[in-house]
């Protein structure tokens, strides 16, 4: 359970691991500045995450809008588990889900009640 | 911090936080119980168990949470006017409360577990009241279904649309609030389109990551009364931006108050009187952080070390009294000066209102008068009365004993109270108020009193006294609290072990309290208990007896008057002093104690009112004022009544802290017995153990020296 940031020669990968919340939440900030300051492709893998919390969301959120507005790639990799992505529907977060992984959230979407 | 660390922080918050509701709860079940018209407190009794269902549900308990959940729908129905309070429903949900306080100790230290057997009857009856299925907890091998459908409705019961703007405060998430958990609650109430918005999210190296900056525009489509959508907030709403309309109006309304009073439009449109309630609010308000919630224990550190800054502070005064330093005496006074606050103020923290602790016992009156078949009201006075929280932790025991005593020994049958002319309802008293340096709490009741022979006959059997003794009452009713002493004929469930009254008195005693009862045959019993108002630092008045020094509470000090050897020769051996034209018995801690140094031409007789009576305590000098950290004597010292502990002094000597009380009650007892020539069995006098501890003490203290 935690983040995990590897950092490669042109790209860091952030593995989310269970539940992250506001407990992590200021170990997810510094990691994902660490992350975009290093200037190369960003990659979060959320497939060992079980829930992502607000605080979680709206780190994530900021970190893929400014990497948008640097230039920087910004990109989930990896399947995002099902609760994670129906967590997310539920609460009104769709139009983040949907840049986690489309097929999946197709799929979540039809599901939905 | 922790995942683990915080998520079990936040449990115990709600678990201190349910405890208190629970207290609450039941103090309004047991109101209603009384008064089954009264809306208000249908209303509060709802508003506790949704606040514990949704809070419960918020934190993980969700068994608790579903169980709740029951009884809430059940007070919906109530509120609503559908079903009407009984004995039965007040029952049930009494006993309710007792699974959900287990429910909340697992997984805590405690030991209580909920019984899923009584769970399942529980809301068995309240399904038999209600007539709905209800939901199940898990534990009671049901699935948790959803509360989908059963959530209170709106008075029509159509299918409305609601248009609902939520946005949570700055502190929202350090309270361990979760604005997701508040959304998916609201999803069970119908259908709900929700769009989280982004637009408040700072940039990354800007962003509080322990902040929510989303909010959330929902329609809600749902069946549900505005009463119930405003409930899924009602522990958050002080610390959130929350309107609710109506969807359809909701955009002419909104265009024609450009001003937008969002909550007053709501409040309009639903035709509410709670309009600040569900309406918008100020989460920046002044008064957010008015009060805090801190452990116990923090504070109890805080007070020692309080204490220990008044110990280091009377050693700077008496070191600066022996500079003869005006610059270092001015500094010691202005340290004396501050320390002197921070114990008023750190005391003033520790003081709690006794109501808590009386209402806890309405359960109990309530309870026990059904299993005796009694019909029994508690009443309360003074339950205002602030003492310290240490003392209070310690009250409820002997004051559970003594109402149980009461409701079972004390008060009458139904038809021995018709009798003797007695109303059918009986009546248990608690009462709280403050004298001197003590708080008197009193437990009376109206029953038939206590046989005073029966006590004697039972005592000489028990060879607790001779058969020739007379006994004064005081002496009498005393025997009661004598360890094993019942002169119950027979043992019951609640009482006549010969247990509870000895836990009293042991409890009082460990308190440095004393015990005075009052009873009248055939008209009631009443017992009060003198405590002291604190445990931990009191304001005393420091004289001396020779090289021994004492502490006399200031609290019960009027004033002093010399004693010179003409005065005492005057008396004729009679120890009066003629005070203003009164006569004020005095007591001569020289000779109580056995102080065998030169007596002083002139002696100081120190004033102080007692429960007996003003009485002077004659002593060689006063020393002047000193704030008094209490030390307790320990277990060695027990037996020492005229001594509510020691203190130390600046030069490192130890003084004892004097009991005014039981130094007349001491002084009185005394006199009485030597007016009747006897002594009961096992009466000692105390001056010869109290001489010993001084000597002791003080002895020890001088030879640390």
């Amino acid at each position: 359970m935690g983040i995990a940031l590897e950092q490669g020669d042109n790209s860091s990968v952030l593995r989310l691991d269970g539940e992250i919340d506001i407990a992590c939440a200021a170990e997810l900030k510094t990691l994902l500045l660490k992350a975009l300051g290093a200037g190369g492709e960003v990659r979060v893998a959320l497939d060992e995450a079980t829930e992502l919390d607000v605080t979680a969301v709206q780190l994530l959120w900021a970190a893929k809008r400014e990497a948008g507005r640097a230039g920087v790639r910004f990109a989930f990799e990896g399947q995002t588990p099902e609760p994670v992505l129906s967590g997310l529907l539920l609460t009104g977060f769709e139009e983040f889900a949907s840049t986690m992984d489309a097929c999946k959230l197709s799929e979540v979407v039809r599901c939905q009640p | 911090m922790s995942t683990v660390s915080q998520a079990e922080q936040f449990k115990q918050s709600f678990r201190e936080e349910a405890r208190e509701i629970l207290v609450d709860l039941e103090a309004a079940l047991l109101e209603l119980n009384e008064r089954r018209g009264d809306l208000e407190l249908v209303g509060r009794v709802f508003r506790a168990l949704h606040t514990i269902k949704g809070s419960g549900a918020m934190f993980g308990f969700e068994d608790l949470a579903t169980f709740t959940h029951n009884l809430e729908n059940a007070f919906d129905e109530v509120r609503n006017g559908r079903l009407a309070v009984g004995s039965e429903l007040v029952d049930l949900t009494l006993s309710a409360l007792d699974q959900i306080r287990a429910m909340l100790e697992e997984g805590a230290d405690g030991a209580l577990e909920a019984d899923p057997a009584a769970c399942a009857k529980i809301l068995a009856g309240v399904r038999r009241l209600t007539g709905k299925p209800g939901v199940e907890a898990k534990r009671t091998a049901a699935p948790l279904k959803a509360a989908c459908g059963t959530a209170p409705v709106n008075a029509t019961g159509e299918m409305r649309e609601w248009s609902i703007h939520f946005a949570p405060g700055p502190e929202f998430m350090l309270n361990g609030s979760n604005p997701l958990l508040l959304v998916r609650e609201l999803r069970q109430l119908g259908d709900l389109a929700v769009t989280a918005s982004m637009a408040g999210v700072p940039q990354l190296g800007e962003l509080d990551p322990e902040r929510c900056y989303v909010a959330w525009d929902m329609v809600l489509g749902t069946r549900a009364g505005p009463d119930a959508i405003r409930d899924v907030f009602i522990f958050v709403e002080d610390n959130c931006e929350l309107t609710i309309e109506p969807a359809s109006s909701s955009a002419t309304d909104s265009e024609s108050n450009p001003s937008g009073c969002a909550s007053e439009i709501a409040a309009r449109a639903l035709d509410e009187p709670r309009a600040s309630s569900g309406g918008r609010r100020n989460y920046d308000k002044a008064d957010n952080a008015a009060s805090l919630r801190v452990p116990a224990a923090k504070l109890d550190q805080f007070v020692n070390l309080v204490g220990e800054l008044v110990t280091v502070q009377a050693r700077l005064s008496e070191l600066a009294a022996r500079c003869d330093d005006p610059d270092v005496a001015a500094v010691s006074e202005e340290v004396e000066r501050l320390t002197s606050s921070l114990r008023e103020n750190s005391m003033n923290i520790r003081m709690l209102p006794i109501r808590a602790t009386f209402e806890k016992f309405r359960r109990l009156v309530h309870d026990l008068a059904r299993d005796l078949g009694k019909d029994v009201e508690l009443t309360l006075e003074g339950a205002d009365t602030e003492l310290d929280k240490t003392v209070i932790d310690q009250l409820g025991d002997p004051l559970m004993h003594l109402i149980r005593n009461s409701m079972d020994h004390g008060i009458e049958p139904a038809a021995t109270r018709a009798s003797r002319g007695k109303r059918p309802t009986a009546t248990i008293h608690l009462s709280a108020r403050h004298s001197g340096a003590s708080v008197l709490i009193g437990v009376s009741d109206d029953g038939g009193g206590i046989d005073a022979e029966a006590v004697r006959r039972r005592a000489i059997e028990k060879g607790l006294v001779a058969e020739n003794v007379s006994l004064s009452e005081a002496e009498t009713y005393a025997l009661l609290f004598q360890a094993g002493f019942s002169t119950a004929k027979t043992v019951t469930d609640v009482s006549g072990r010969g247990v509870g009254m000895d836990v009293v008195r042991q409890r009082v005693d460990s308190l440095r309290g004393s015990i005075d009862v009052v009873s009248k045959a055939g008209v009631g019993t009443s017992v009060t208990l003198r405590l002291p108002l604190t445990l931990a630092i009191i304001d005393g008045l420091l004289v001396s007896v020779g090289e021994a020094f004492f502490v006399l509470p200031l609290a019960n000090t009027l004033e002093c008057i010399e004693l010179t050897r003409e005065d005492v020769e005057r008396a004729n051996g009679k120890q009066m002093a003629n005070v203003r034209g009164e006569l004020i018995p005095y007591i001569g801690l020289r000779q109580h104690f056995d102080i065998r140094t030169k007596r002083p031409a002139i002696e100081q007789i120190m004033v102080v009112e007692t429960e007996q009576g003003r009485y002077g305590f004659v002593v060689d000098q006063v020393l002047g004022n000193c704030q008094t950290v209490i030390k307790n004597l320990g277990r060695f010292y027990r037996h020492v009544q005229v001594v509510s502990g020691a203190t130390i002094l600046g030069n490192g000597m130890v003084a004892l802290i004097l009991d005014p009380e039981r130094l007349a009650q001491d002084a009185v007892r005394l006199n009485s017995q030597r007016s009747r020539g006897n002594y009961a069995l096992g009466a000692r006098s105390g001056r010869s153990r109290d001489s010993t501890i001084v000597k002791g003490i003080q002895g020890f203290a001088g030879a640390g020296e």
